[in-house]
């Protein structure tokens, strides 16, 4: 299948690359790998959680919009990958604040 | 795929896709707000379960892998696997603003993704997966609450998720 005359495979590479280089950013920003137990009701911010979602959302809009930009849109994949980490790490508690509740 | 026959079908694995997600990820433990926890208790004072009865309440009140596995079939009818990717997003944000740490939702809108677009080489077409996952929240919301939540409550107990509450 291609998409905009970019075959689907590197698409779903530019993906995998995201992930890992958003996941990369978060550790290099001393975010925590995984929430603390139990992990299910934690609202720490951590490198797996939530900044992999972020990351892949906000790349699937870009990529819906037929938005490519250079290089296959390898470059985009990597730029909001990292912007997507500092984002988590630095505007995210400001934007979605915890609840002031027990 | 007769188009009946896939929707029956699409019912039942949206069902157990948000119904497993949800229960793992301890909707029938604790009332997220205090909209969920009147729920359970009024469900429980009419002869229902309250570990069924808090699951339905945080279904009702937050966004979970219920709305998770809807949006995310929705996405994929639009826009192939990127919109199962962009509806995984935009239940995150919806948990956030709904005071949920988001796990069960995200989660489920990744997998109900996967198994949409999986679906899709047997001849389960999203659009089977929307009808389904409406039927699906129809038996658990719609029909009888105090059936269902006793079914919820037996599920949460399985799967060693009960609520502690009384």
């Amino acid at each position: 299948m291609v998409i905009n005359n970019i075959a689907e495979m590197y698409i779903l590479l530019n993906y995998l690359i995201a992930i890992i280089i958003s996941i990369i950013t978060a550790i290099l920003l001393k975010l925590p790998i995984v929430p603390e137990s139990p992990k299910r009701f934690s609202w720490t911010k951590s490198a797996l959680f939530p900044t992999p979602i972020i990351t892949i959302g906000i790349l699937a809009i870009a990529y819906s919009m037929k938005l490519f930009w250079i290089y296959n849109g390898i470059l985009l994949a990597v730029i909001i990958s990292i912007l997507s980490g500092f984002f988590v790490k630095y505007l995210f508690d400001y934007i979605f604040p915890k609840p002031n509740m027990g | 795929m007769n188009e009946i026959i896939g929707v029956i079908f699409a019912s039942i694995i949206s069902w157990l896709n948000f119904v497993v997600i949800d229960t793992y990820f301890g909707l029938p433990e604790a009332p997220g707000v205090k909209g969920a926890e009147t729920v359970g208790y009024s469900i429980k004072k009419r002869g229902g379960n309250l570990s069924g009865g808090f699951f339905q309440g945080n279904v009702l009140c937050s966004p979970d892998a219920s709305a998770g596995t809807l949006l995310a079939s929705m996405g994929v009818m639009l826009l192939g696997f990127q919109g199962g990717l962009i509806a995984t997003l935009i239940v995150y944000i919806g948990n956030r603003l709904c005071a949920d740490p988001g796990y069960a939702g995200t989660i489920g809108a990744l997998s109900a993704t996967i198994i949409v677009i999986l679906g899709s080489y047997i001849g389960l077409t999203p659009l089977m997966f929307v009808v389904g996952m409406v039927i699906a929240i129809t038996t658990i919301q719609g029909l009888d609450h105090i059936y269902s939540s006793k079914l919820l409550g037996l599920i949460a107990k399985k799967l060693n998720k009960k609520t502690k509450l009384k």
